[in-house]
């Protein structure tokens, strides 16, 4: 069974992952202009996870 | 002094654009991601279900190296495409909008331009790598068993070497064409030519800096260096620095 240990074992992954999630979206927020449409960067950073927030870093943020 | 204002201008850069705070999150999480699934993946298999019943699944639970390698692992997969990516547009993306012209329109020595770029970029590679590593040799510790500490800095002085050789060959392509998206293709044959040329010439290229992992793991297991990874090594330091100069010479050919 998923127990207290494993929730314990993941904690600090959640609480990096979050950080990125929130990092992004704050980005995406104050940002002028994004390589495509916002919405949808902003779908893709909240619904994929992890890979969605790097994806917008890499990509979407307009060089 | 010029090479410091450079890299600090780099630096202040890589802060606004979140690099510092997104490639060491990136780097922990590859790194850890892979030793915790496996250590789970029978409590997971279990709870998800979907196992006939009476079935045994035996799946034997690595030792302490070979998860610590699971990381090495990971990151000189994920890792290294990360580095290729970050690193593609130091200069090409500068040369592509103006800014390159914009800087060399002082007397901005081109040893100082390459070195201080090379500086900013390994900085952030190194310390992801470092907090990555050592978060991963935790979770490794909790889970599976001990690795000294002291080993596992020997092995990320030696991890870095290989690092600094692919920081190293990114800046020379980037010296070479003018877009991002060419630079980071052409990076990734050079690497995984050298990946491939070591895999199949390995026991004649015993000091490949693409071995330096394999070796790792043998210093991990036994505790002893052998000889080839102080040549693997230095061949690395050898080649980012020839990757430099050859990256200084062809920006001062493209001036005149």
């Amino acid at each position: 069974m998923i127990d207290q240990q494993l929730l314990l074992m993941l904690l600090p992954l959640i609480i990096l992952q979050s950080i990125l999630l929130i990092v992004a979206i704050i980005d995406l927020i104050r940002i002028q202009q994004t390589n495509g449409p916002k919405w949808v960067w902003a779908l893709i950073i909240i619904l994929i996870n992890i890979i969605g927030p790097i994806l917008y870093f890499i990509i979407g943020r307009r060089p | 002094m010029q090479w410091f204002v450079i890299l600090k201008k780099e630096i202040l850069e890589n802060w606004r654009n979140f690099k510092w705070v997104w490639v060491p999150i990136v780097f922990i999480i590859f790194a850890v991601m892979d030793p915790l699934t496996t250590y789970y993946l029978p409590k997971i298999m279990d709870a998800v279900g979907g196992v006939p019943e009476g079935s045994i699944i035996d799946i034997p639970m690595p030792g302490a190296v070979e998860a610590m390698m699971m990381s090495f692992g990971e990151l000189s997969l994920l890792g290294v495409l990360i580095t290729v990516v970050i690193a593609m547009g130091v200069i090409s993306g500068e040369m592509k909008s103006g800014v390159y012209e914009l800087i060399m329109s002082k007397p901005v020595k081109y040893s100082n331009y390459i070195t201080a770029k090379f500086a900013s970029v390994v900085l952030l590679i190194l310390l992801s790598l470092i907090l990555a590593l050592i978060t991963g040799w935790y979770y490794v510790l909790i889970l599976f068993g001990d690795i000294a500490f002291t080993a596992l800095l020997t092995s990320i002085a030696f991890y870095g070497c290989y690092f600094l050789l692919i920081i190293g060959i990114v800046l020379m392509v980037n010296t070479w064409v003018q877009s991002p998206g060419v630079v980071a293709f052409l990076s990734i044959i050079f690497i995984i030519a050298l990946n491939a040329l070591t895999s199949i010439y390995g026991h004649i290229f015993t000091w490949s800096p693409a071995l330096l992992s394999d070796y790792i793991q043998v210093y991990l297991a036994s505790g002893e260096l052998v000889s080839e990874i102080w040549y693997s090594a230095l061949v690395a330091l050898l080649f980012t620095y020839l990757c430099l100069q050859f990256a200084i010479l062809t920006l001062k050919n493209r001036a005149v």
